[in-house]
Parts: structure tokens; sequence; C-alpha cells
């Protein structure tokens, strides 16, 4: 599912893919946002923003870019 | 020898930057402070030092302005040695950099700072494990208190001394999934996280970044601000500075200007009426409106921006603000400049260059320009209406907001292309440091000295000179046709309109020799505000967009204004 649709509650969550371009790869990959990478949601912001947690920072990604990363929920 | 400082955004170069060179930088809590590049000469050790503080980047392959910057130098390769500076309660993150400057082979240390946060937060590094995994030597500090530096210099110095700069042997690999393997494989290895209760600052962090409690608080807390702004400046004019003013320096300048004889020169000194604000005199008013009027709101603006900035809250209000932004074009980043503009058009016009899309930075500069009032300019506004009810003054600085918007909604809609997304790292809350921040507002304040009085003495001086000369009743009448029957408003502001154009708050102070009436000081006050950027941030706007965009902001910015005023003019007729 698209990260924007994950539930908040701090559960590990699987990227498994990144529709983006390049640029958008590049930028995520720089951040430690790749494909195989667990991250958690924290919270997002209707229609805005959503905040994610990787590695130990927090990471605010605009709601275009955080649709573009699909993620599943580890169990 | 030649130094490069290089590390991710928001690991606190600057501070060591300032530390190494003994320079000045400006460090807050939010990625991005530093885009230019600092170069400073220091001796260490006893050996000429040549520091350079490069970027942040997260990455030697990112694609931001301040990250190409960074990338460019490091990969010249045109200097000594690197000191890799990394966050201490980010270390996983931080070792890509760190990796990818390894693949290099250039001598390399690595400086690891906050290390006091990290340790109460349950972070625990072995940096010897670490020193040993990559081969390079590790300096564990605490930049802010000055900490762990005497270990480093003993270092830098046996490092010098030998000659034999540290080269790792490492073998790093190029892809940036198996570089974040190795990562993810040395961090188990020598950090250990324990699990601590979250501290008062961690439970802010999540009541601020929840949009349930996060946008009431950003409300509540920009409210409070504007309050204490106004509570602490008019505090300084009306306990402290007026009487100074009026007790200690006004009999002084009575005494001085018996000294001479009526004539011409002292028409030129004290003009024809020495009381503050109503004449053009340049040791009373010129004096008056920088020190007494504009001073305390600028200090009061600064101390409370800079508290905010060393907090981190900034980027949360960045997040909030992020859906609202879209709307007109920017994203949630694009909020920073405008809040810098607040305090000065100047550092804001700086901070333009967080935007990465010129798309954005033509937006966010006609915003700057038409939405925020630098701090000297609200204050002539708030000291102009003090004799009227506070609701007109809110009517006009509404207005101005009201029409900002409505603009770059506009431009938003004719320029081509969207607005980027913004990503960005949010930061832990910090506790202010005292020193970084009575360092940060003295260096402010400065600025603001330096920039503004001489062009307000200056400008009163000129004022001064065409009274004199009765140049001003020639220019009222040429222009008094167009101001009077477009904007209502009286022929003998247009000499104003001129000034305005050199610096903006005189010009606003200006209209009390006039006395016009309340409807005329807010048109005036409106058209003043946003007609067209004062002389200075028009010479850094060049610089920072280059000539042909610096036209079209600023004609944009004049068609605007025009039109507005004519609308407000003719509203305050209306409902008045």
């Amino acid at each position: 599912m698209k990260i924007n649709l994950a539930k908040t509650n701090y559960k590990k969550l699987k990227v498994v893919q990144i529709n983006g371009g390049y640029n958008i790869l590049k930028k995520l990959n720089s951040m430690g946002i790749f494909e195989g990478a667990f991250i958690e949601k924290i919270t997002s912001y209707h229609h805005g923003p959503v905040i994610v947690k990787v590695m130990n920072s927090q990471l605010a990604i605009g709601r275009g870019m955080a649709e573009k990363i699909i993620v599943e929920e580890m169990s | 020898m030649k130094i490069v400082l290089v590390g991710n955004p928001n690991v606190g170069k600057s501070v060591i930057f300032s530390y190494l060179t003994g320079y000045t930088a400006v460090s807050s809590n939010y990625p991005g402070t530093t885009v230019d590049i600092l170069k400073g000469k220091t001796k260490l050790c006893d050996r000429e030092c040549e520091v350079i503080d490069v970027p942040g980047c997260y990455s030697l392959e990112g694609e931001s302005v301040a990250e190409k910057v960074a990338s460019e130098i490091i990969k010249s390769k045109d200097y000594d040695i690197i000191f890799n500076v990394i966050d201490s309660n980010n270390l996983e993150r931080n070792l890509l950099l760190t990796l990818e400057l390894i693949g290099l082979g250039k001598p390399i240390v690595i400086i690891s700072t906050k290390t006091d946060i990290a340790r109460n937060k349950g972070i625990d590094i072995d940096y010897n494990k670490l020193s040993d995994i990559l081969d390079v030597k590790i300096f564990p500090v605490v930049a802010t208190a000055g900490i762990g530096f005497n270990v480093l210099e003993k270092e830098i110095y046996a490092v010098f001394n030998n000659l034999k700069l540290p080269v790792p042997k490492m073998e790093v690999p190029s892809d940036i999934t198996e570089k974040w393997k190795i990562i993810g494989e040395i961090t188990l290895k020598v950090q250990k996280i324990y699990h601590k209760h979250p501290s008062f600052l961690e439970k802010l962090e999540e009541i601020t970044t929840t949009p349930v409690t996060a946008i009431p608080f950003s409300f509540v807390l920009i409210v409070m601000s504007f309050y204490l702004i106004r509570f602490i400046g008019e505090g300084i004019i009306n306990y402290i500075f007026d009487p100074l003013f009026n007790n200690y320096y006004m009999p002084l300048v009575e005494r001085f200007s018996s000294l001479f004889n009526e004539g011409f020169l002292k028409n030129i000194i004290f003009s024809k009426n020495m009381t503050p604000l109503e004449g053009f005199s340049i040791l009373t008013t010129g004096v008056y409106v920088p020190f007494v009027v504009v001073l305390p709101y600028v200090f009061a603006f600064y101390l409370i921006l800079s508290i905010l900035e060393d907090i981190g809250y900034l980027p949360r209000l960045a997040v909030i603000l992020d859906r609202l932004s879209h709307k007109i074009g920017l994203h949630g980043y694009g909020s920073i400049p405008l809040i810098m503009g607040l305090g000065c058009k100047v550092p804001g016009i700086f901070s333009l260059r967080i935007l990465e899309s010129s798309r954005e930075k033509i937006i966010a500069a006609s915003l700057l320009f038409l939405i925020s009032p630098c701090m000297p300019q609200s204050a002539m506004i708030f000291a102009i209406l003090s004799k009227y009810p506070l609701i007109y003054t809110v009517i006009v600085f509404v207005y101005i907001f009201l029409v900002g918007i409505l603009a770059s909604y506009v431009l938003n809609k004719i320029l081509k292309g969207s607005s980027n997304d913004l990503f960005i790292e949010i930061p832990p809350y910090h506790k202010p440091v005292f020193k970084n921040l009575v360092f940060k507002i003295r260096l402010r304040i400065t600025q603001f000295l330096l920039d503004a009085v001489p062009f307000v003495m200056g400008g009163i001086l000129i004022i001064n000179i065409l009274d004199i000369f009765s140049i001003l009743d020639l220019l009222s009448k040429i222009s008094a046709p167009f101001l009077s029957k477009i904007f209502s408003l009286p022929a003998q502001t247009s000499s104003i309109v001129m000034l305005g154009f050199l610096k903006k708050d005189v010009a606003i102070t200006l209209l009390t020799p006039f006395n016009l009436s309340l409807k005329e000081i807010m048109v005036s006050c409106f058209f003043l505000v946003t007609y067209m950027p004062c002389l200075a941030s028009i010479f850094v706007l060049l610089k920072e967009l280059g000539k042909k965009l610096t036209f079209y902001v600023i004609i944009f910015n004049l068609l605007i204004s025009l039109v507005f005023t004519f609308i407000f003019s003719q509203a305050i007729k209306l409902f008045f």
C-alpha cells in the first residue's frame, strides 16, 4: 500500500517499491529510504505531508512524494 | 594545510567552524542554515590552516542546490584533509556520507557531535570499535559547550607533525543500497539504544507534530509571539529609550543648537521643527526613528525568532503550513524566508536559497515583498497608528496579508509548472544555548544598525534639504493629480513615496508631519509597504535571482500594489 494509507501506530513498515523517477529515488535513497528499508510512520496531515521515522530521525515527506512510496506491514 | 568540514545538514558544523577558526558563523536548529561556503584562516597547532565550511549534505550524489555546491568542492579534492562532522544521535543515517567520503581516498577524521544529547536519549556508541571498523580516527565532542576539543587538538597536532595523514583503507561499494547494508551491519555492532522514558522535550515533539494538537499549538504560539514582540518592544520604548531620549539626549541637542546662528546651516542640521517625528532634523528625528522607535522592536523580534529557531520549531511550522503553501505554489519550507522577512527583507532574500526551483523562488520573493512588512516598517505602522484604536492597525496588516496571498495565488496560476514536494528532516528539540542566542541576536542587531541607520539618517537629511529648497512643494504639485485622484491621498505625500524607495520605514514615519487623516494614513501605509522593495533588498535580489527575474518581481509587485491601493482607498471610503 501507499505509505499515506498505512496506519500510524509506530509499527515497522518495509519499503517494497518506490515509484519515482531518478531524482526522487536519489533524494529518498540518500535519506535512508530504499527498497528493503524499514521505516515507521509517525503521523500524517490531511492532504498534507507524511511524517516518518527513518533510522533515528524524523522526515517530513510531501504528499505527492509520499504516494510514490509503497510499503508493507511487518507482522 | 586546507581542511574541509563536511557533514549532514544540522549536525553542528557551523559551531565547529566557529570553534576552530574563531570566526562567527550563524547556527540554528534546522537544516540548511549554511548554504554559502564559509572560509576561515586559523592557526592550528602552530600551522596556518584554511578551514572551509561546506554546506550540509546527506550524500555526494544529492540534488539540492546546497548538496551540489558541497559535492563539487569535495570531489575537486583540492584540500589536504576532511573533517567529517557526524551527529551521534543519527549515527546510521550520517554514515552514508562518511562511507562516500572514505571512498574518495583522501585523509579523513570524524568529529562526532551532540554526544551529550545522545547519551541522555539512551544512545550508547562504542567509538573505539567504530574507529577500528572504519579505519578512521573519531573524536566525540559537545561542540556547544566546547567539550572534547582539547583531545581533538592534540590529535591534530600529532597528525600534522607526523606528516602522515590518515587515509582509510576500507573498501566501499559504489551501489547505494549496498552501502546501506554495510552501514546497517556496522550500526548493529557499535550502537546500543537503551529504552528511556520520553523527556519533556520528546513529549513536546510529539504534541507539536501530531496534527490534532500541532495546529492549535502553532496558532497559539504565533499569536503569543506577536503579542510578546509588541509587549517587549513597547516596554523598552516607553520605559527605557523614550525617557532616555527626552530627558538626556534632547536637552543636549537643544543646547547644541543654541550655539548656531539662525540661517541655512542651522536649518540643515536642525530643520524648521526640532520636535522628533514632526520635523526633518537629522539629529532629532534621524536619531529617534532608528534607535527609539525601531531598534526595540527589531530586538524583540530577533529575540523571539532566535529562540524558536534554536529550539527547532521552524521545520515543524513548515510541515503545518505545507498544504496551505501548495495552494500558492510553494511547499512548506517556503514559509521560512517569509518569517525571516518579517525581521528584515535582506536575510529573507538570502534564505530563498533553501528553495530549489526558480519558480518557487519567484513566488516566494514576490510574496516576501508583498506579505511581510519588515520589522522597521511594522514598528512605524504601530507607531503612527498608536493614537487610534488597535483595530485599525489590525486592518492594515490583515489587508497586506490577504493581498499577498491573493497575488501569489494568481502567480501560481500564471507560472508554468507545479510546486515541488516538501522533503525535510525534522530535528529533535534542543534547549537553546544562551551563548549562541546572545551571539546570534547581537550579530543580527549589528547588521540592522549598519544597514539601516545610515539610510534613515541620510534619507531624513535629503528630505530636509528638499524641504528647505521648496522642492518638496514642487514634487507635490507634479504628482498631486495622480495621488489625490487615484488614491485620495494629499499631494505632499509624493515626496515620501520617492523617499520610500530608499528606506521605507522612514517614509512611513515621515507621514506624521503632514497631519494626515486616519484613512489617509491607512492607505499610505499599505501603499508604502507594498509598492516597491527598498534599495538594499533590490541589490540582494539582483544577486540571488539575476536581472531579468528581479525586474519581473518588481513590476509584478508595483502592479499589485497600485491596483490594491486603489481598491483599499475606495473600500475605506465606503466603510468609514
